[in-house]
């Protein structure tokens, strides 16, 4: 990878070089290999580094920008011309905003060695692992394992200066048998802490509880939803999480800040002091990541803004680095003593807005749907499809399970939630 | 330096079975403007190489940016060591390769103006000028104009002596009104999704026109009604609208790679399994779709795949039964194909090829309908144009779609405007209720630039097409 001194040697070049009046100058580079396995064999197999430079430079509010793959010296010239070129033809932009100033950084570790130094035999040996383990059930497994370095580097004309290396280690797999079909992911920032013989044994128990489904019928049914779905359903949350769309009356999320607008259970974070979650140093340019809590018992606290909006509303220009939801004590089968009837919800899958203003999304369940009934599971059932307001569903959470690492960057619950809206039954 | 040559000998010298290299520069200009403020004005040119070994019925992949002897020697060998690496756990008793030759040929996309070479004061002076007709309409709160253009310049050698010069260009131009009134907020949208065209098609776009067309129509909408609870009802499915569907239905579960399961971890598989192949009722007897990676204007039209491939022409399906699938010279062989349709694409340099959805179009109505006659013909039904909401199982079976705009249709005439409309259906229930096409008069194409796929995810692009069709007894409501 490009070392650091590589890439103040870069930065101090653009310093000297670069004529405008404002720049920001980022280097984001990765080291990655990955390892892609399909119907028991490898398929796809890639080693390699990649590396993104990007001069964003200002004659007054007159903007250009140009990026590459390469921090040679013609590399760099090019990048200031063209940036510089594209500048003096644009025409002046009303929400230019001067790039950031020094800053002092939280002080944040997102590096593992254990993850960088990972070989590439040690990956194929653990995939070997698990095909043998989907082969001794007749199974056939596909997923990929993959490692990554990543380096951010900033700098601007006002003096802002960062720089992080990251590392996380992934692995996801799914095990087909006829119509049952079951997946595991996890991914975290040390490989020390993670455990391939716990993801094969979370497999074996989905895989185990399910069997050729039978279909039932569509409505509210409450859903017990492990934290794999859970965060994909964040995640689409987060997607509209933005307070100038909000502020000119785009989402669900207008005139809404300081109120009750979540369910009282529903507590959400970002957190730089979490010890086994990556949390960037800085966000937007370069302003310093902190800790910021964007609701908290349902109330609405905080949205993401960019720097312009931030500037002009008084905002912090923050967005979710990371997702922590607070999590309760609750295990899954005292989630199914609490309501009569249910499904348990592996993960979710093709979730989209259907009306943005409305907050409404739709999506169908994967990766294996259980029926339960009189506290305890009594079938696999079909995928439903379900049309949903999620901020809503949040007002119908009854109880939670204690909140796991399920990503490098996301520690959530299961959750159990009443009438969740499922308004179709799918084929299989 | 040739450094094909190099690669590839090197590549027969450690004794692979099969190499390629490609050495690709992707340049991408992106501008967008929201609200006269260009928040992106962009620049982005990446440069590199790609290198494939096949050894012993595996595959090994590195990439690399540094254009010397000794950097790509390295390289070779990584993917070379790799290779070996995954022979370690192989896909059956190893892959085989579809029987392919060598060609030295050269492919360019066709067009007068190239957008590189248009100042970017042009293109912005555009943009302000859309931009500004649509914020003159007092309910529009929100304007949008996103530009991108896209130029690929490919290199490909393999060790079965193909040299190929390929250049790709795309233009996608992209008009978005919001309308706030009402407590609501509504969009519309006019994109013809990205075409392998210069400049030239822009200017013949007449963009300040479409612009009031787009905002008047936001407006409608956010003033206009749903429909209540769901029922069956008929649908007028404009060609833009369905470029999403049948890239979705028909499109990704005929990639052969995900009737066979490689995508089972993520993008998921296909109901549409071989045995099915040459019997299975995809559609009613007038829907013929024709993956056409020749077709002028085509965005994955490229002269060649990225496993040396020419493009080709062929029925995914016939006379409503499934036909055939889009494979790569990887996947033919697993159901008993001797050559490659070539569907193998990676997005970049740094990308493995997968196997991709082609060109792929719905064939106009043989019998002279235009959709005048066609909304005449419809006594209670609703007409859908663009695309919005879209969401489909990992079977490619059950699906709920939307759409960017709405018309109810009674008695054979459009009479008012709805919003939040959403229909469901599933594979094979939906192509078989196509009871008309209109005719190639009314044949139009889309570009689907942003098809996310793999592991890590990539993003595709192909054409899609068809003229006015109308669906019968498909289950339509208005959203909560």
């Amino acid at each position: 990878m490009i070392t650091f001194k590589e890439m103040q040697k870069a930065a101090e070049y653009i310093r000297k070089n670069v004529a405008a009046d404002d720049y920001n100058f980022s280097i984001n580079g990765s080291e990655d290999l990955l390892t892609r396995f399909a119907q028991n064999g490898i398929t796809q197999h890639i080693s390699g580094n990649k590396l993104n430079v990007n001069l964003s430079v200002a004659f007054d509010n007159k903007n250009g920008q140009a990026s590459g793959n390469n921090l040679d010296l013609d590399s760099l010239k090019y990048l200031i011309k063209t940036a510089q070129s594209m500048a003096k033809l644009n025409q002046s932009d009303p929400e230019f905003v001067q790039s950031e100033p020094a800053h002092k950084l939280p002080d944040v570790n997102n590096y593992a060695k254990n993850t960088a130094d990972l070989p590439m035999e040690k990956i194929v040996d653990d995939i070997l692992k698990c095909v043998k383990n989907a082969k001794g059930k007749g199974a056939k497994l596909s997923g990929i394992s993959q490692k990554h370095v990543y380096d951010t580097f900033l700098t601007t004309k006002n003096g802002f200066e960062g720089f992080d290396r990251s590392t996380s280690f992934s692995h996801s797999m799914t095990m087909k048998k006829e119509g049952v079909e079951t997946k595991v992911s996890r991914s975290v920032k040390d490989h020390v802490n993670f455990s391939m013989q716990k993801m094969i044994e979370q497999l074996n128990s989905q895989f185990d509880s399910l069997n050729n489904p039978l279909q039932i019928e569509k409505g509210k049914i409450p859903v017990i939803l492990r934290p794999a779905a859970v965060l994909n359903w964040l995640f689409y949350l987060i997607w509209t999480f933005d307070r100038r769309t909000a502020d000119e009356g785009h989402t669900p999320f207008t005139d809404q800040i300081g109120k009750q607008f979540f369910g009282e259970k529903f507590t959400f974070r970002s957190r730089l002091d979490d010890p086994d979650l990556e949390a960037s140093k800085f966000l937007n340019g370069g302003i310093p990541a902190e800790n910021i809590d964007w609701v908290v018992n349902g109330v609405l606290k905080n949205m993401s803004a960019t720097r312009y909006y931030a500037k002009k509303n008084d905002l912090k220009a923050l967005r979710p680095y990371n997702i922590i939801v607070d999590g309760g004590d609750t295990t899954e089968e005292e989630m199914m003593k609490m309501v009569g009837r249910g499904v348990i919800i592996n993960n979710f899958w093709y979730i989209r807005p259907t009306d943005r203003k409305t907050g409404e999304w739709t999506g169908l369940t994967r990766d294996g749907v259980l029926y339960f009934e009189d506290g305890k599971i009594q079938k696999s059932v079909t995928n439903f499809r379900w049309n949903e307001i999620l901020h809503d569903a949040t007002k119908r959470i009854l109880a939670m399970g204690p909140s796991i690492q399920q990503e490098y960057y996301a520690k959530v619950p299961t959750l159990l939630i009443d009438d969740f809206n499922f308004v179709d039954v799918t084929t299989f | 330096m040739d450094f094909l040559s190099l690669a590839m000998d090197t590549a027969k010298s450690l004794g692979a079975d099969y190499a390629d290299i490609r050495i690709q520069r992707s340049s991408t200009e992106m501008i967008y403007l929201r609200n006269l403020s260009l928040k992106n004005t962009s620049l982005n040119e990446i440069y590199g190489y790609g290198i494939r070994v096949f050894k012993d019925g595996a595959w090994g992949f590195a990439h690399n940016s540094v254009f010397t002897a000794d950097a790509m020697n390295k390289t070779v060998k990584k993917a070379y060591a790799i290779a070996k690496e995954s022979g370690r756990i192989k896909y059956g008793d190893g892959l085989i390769l579809a029987h392919e030759r060598g060609y030295i040929d050269s492919y360019k996309t066709q067009f007068r103006i190239d957008p590189f070479d248009v100042p970017l004061s042009e293109k912005v002076e555009l943009m302000m000028e859309v931009n500004k007709t649509m914020l003159n309409f007092a309910e529009i709160k929100l304007a949008v104009f996103m530009l991108e253009c896209r130029k690929d310049e490919k290199l490909f050698a393999s060790t079965l002596g193909s040299r190929l010069d390929i250049q790709t260009v795309y233009i996608e131009p992209t008009l978005t009104a919001t309308a706030v009134a009402e407590g609501d907020s509504q969009s519309r949208t006019y994109s013809h999704g990205g075409q392998a065209k210069g400049w030239e098609w822009v200017q013949s776009l007449n963009l300040t026109d479409k612009a009031v067309q787009v905002a008047e129509e936001a407006i409608l909408k956010v003033h206009a009604d749903s429909l209540g609870a769901e029922e069956r009802k008929t649908l007028l499915l404009d060609p833009n609208h369905m470029a999403l569907t049948m890239h979705e239905s028909v499109g990704h579960p005929t990639e052969l790679d995900r009737v066979l399961g490689w995508e089972a971890d993520f993008a998921g598989i296909s109901f549409a399994t071989p045995e099915k192949l040459g019997n299975y009722q995809y559609g009613s007897k007038i829907v013929n779709f024709i993956a056409d990676n020749t077709l002028v204007g085509g965005i994955a039209t490229a002269g060649y795949d990225d496993d040396g491939v020419p493009n080709q022409k062929w029925y995914i399906i016939k006379d409503g039964i499934l036909n055939e699938y889009g494979n790569t010279r990887a996947t033919a062989p697993l159901i008993g194909l001797k050559m490659s349709r070539g569907c193998n694409r990676a997005t970049n340099y740094f990308d493995f090829p997968i196997n991709r959805i082609p060109n792929l179009y719905l064939q106009p109505g043989k019998e002279k309908l235009s959709p005048q006659e066609l909304i005449a013909d419809t006594e209670d039904g609703v007409y859908i144009e663009g695309r919005g909401s879209f969401s489909i199982d990992q079977h490619r079976e059950n699906f709920q779609f939307g759409g960017d705009m709405f018309w109810e249709i009674k008695n054979g005439k459009k009479v008012r405007p709805l919003k939040k409309i959403l229909y469901k259906s599933n594979n094979p229930e939906f192509w078989n209720s196509v009871d008309a096409i209109c005719d190639e008069r009314y044949f139009q194409t889309f570009g689907v630039t942003n098809c996310g796929k793999g592991q890590p995810g990539q993003r595709g692009r192909m054409t899609h097409g068809g003229a006015l069709a109308r669906f019968r007894y498909i289950r339509v409501g208005g959203s909560k």
